[in-house]
């Protein structure tokens, strides 16, 4: 069987989406966009000075034809996306703050995407994370009800054979440090809707703790059922269930003995979300140093569309790999 | 803008971003123990501060403010 990324690249061909890539001139990002781009994965479009991206694509050899090229100093079209951006509800910059926060790209091909110009905005080699996180908030926003940004990741783990297979979706391991029970509603809701827009799964969601159902008590699992009502409330439409420990989450024989009640969730879950970072973190190195697992991610989610931080020292076949994930992602929330 | 009307201002756009009453912000408040904000709204608030102040203040900068007063000192160091 291929690999899920084998899969996932197979459907971003199905749909190829405008992803805007705001670190151009980066000869990691042009080398991805162009090879992503000129295999019909996505339809890259390179946001910067223009002469500059031109000049080097031409020297590293590229046809230029397999880019967009749009440059931030042309007045016309950067004012046409202003002005489009101030006319959205629920926008933070007005024209002139926008207008000068477009002057460094990546907030130009945010404000693009916002505006419906591109699908995703791909970023994180040149920028920080925290660049990018600031730069998502400001200009595209937190979907209606997420209270924070998170992450998931995807891992597949050899051997493991729980109700997707060999893949499990976990987060959130990388973002969110030490949420409060809204903000862990947020990271569950957010994990859910990332994974059926990459994934198509219907998603099955435990929140993770070391009490199954009141097994335990105290102030950590407290946090956890507080969010898990949170949850179910905001979004009474997804199955979110909880508290459960690990084994009861994925383990249908533990979950039939722990889990005395009907549950959507227990034993079958594919989407665990972790209390807080330290456990997230380490949930994450373990499952990769004793599971030898492939991990994806981490994936950005709780925006109003998809935008994505990639590692700085990520090389060019990660970066192409996040690249494919993110546009799938972009058009399954279409969907 | 004299320093009475920026700290008004900056008042103001911190009552708004944090859905307070004004009444209810002052220059002495806490942006850890009185208002309990999460980073998103020191976005938005970073983000009025530059519409309506035309001052970028950095969000980790303003996020370091201990309290209302420390961030209108930002402020004018950007104006």
């Amino acid at each position: 069987m291929s690999s899920i990324l084998d899969q996932i690249y197979e459907k971003a061909k199905l749909n190829p989406q405008k992803v805007a890539f705001p670190e151009a001139t980066n000869e990691k990002m042009m080398q991805a966009a162009y090879e992503t781009g000129k295999d019909g994965y996505i339809i890259p479009i390179l946001v910067g000075n223009a002469e500059e991206i031109k000049a080097l694509a031409t020297e590293r050899g590229y046809d230029l034809s397999v880019f967009t090229i749009v440059d931030i100093n042309e007045e016309e079209y950067k004012n046409k996306i202003i002005a489009d951006y101030v006319a959205l509800p629920d926008t933070r910059l007005k024209e002139k703050a926008l207008g000068r926060r477009m002057q460094d790209p990546l907030y130009y091909a945010m404000a693009m995407q916002a505006v419906g110009e591109a699908d995703v905005t791909f970023a994180g080699i040149d920028n920080t994370t925290g660049d990018v996180l600031l730069a998502g908030q400001m200009i595209i926003g937190l979907k209606p009800g997420i209270s924070t940004i998170s992450s998931i990741g995807l891992a597949d783990i050899p051997g493991y054979e729980g109700s997707e297979g060999s893949l499990l979706a976990v987060g959130d391991s990388a973002v969110c440090t030490n949420p409060d029970p809204e903000q862990l509603a947020s990271i569950a809701i957010s994990a859910c809707d990332t994974v059926r827009e990459l994934l198509g799964w219907e998603p099955r969601c435990a929140m993770v703790s070391y009490s199954t159902l009141g097994s335990g008590q105290g102030p950590l699992i407290d946090k956890v059922t507080e969010a898990l009502k949170i949850a179910n409330e905001l979004r009474p439409d997804l199955a979110i269930d909880g508290e459960f420990q690990l084994d009861a989450a994925i383990v249908p024989a533990v979950a039939e003995k722990k889990v005395k009640r009907e549950s959507k969730v227990a034993g079958k879950a594919n989407v665990l979300i972790w209390p807080d970072l330290n456990v997230g973190n380490t949930a994450v190195k373990l499952i990769q140093q004793f599971g030898h697992a492939n991990a994806y991610g981490p994936m950005l989610q709780g925006f109003n569309s998809i935008v994505c931080d990639c590692s700085r020292g990520a090389p060019v076949s990660e970066i192409k790999g996040n690249v494919v994930i993110s546009a799938v992602r972009a058009a399954g929330s279409k969907q | 803008m004299d320093r009475k009307e920026l700290e008004a201002k900056v008042i103001e756009l911190v009552a708004m971003s944090y859905n307070k009453a004004e009444g209810e912000v002052t220059l002495e408040t806490s942006f850890k123990d009185d208002l309990k904000g999460a980073s998103v709204q020191m976005v938005a608030l970073v983000a009025e501060i530059e519409n309506e102040l035309d001052a970028m203040v950095a969000l980790q900068d303003a996020s370091a403010c201990a309290t209302v007063k420390d961030l209108v000192d930002k402020v004018e160091e950007e104006l």
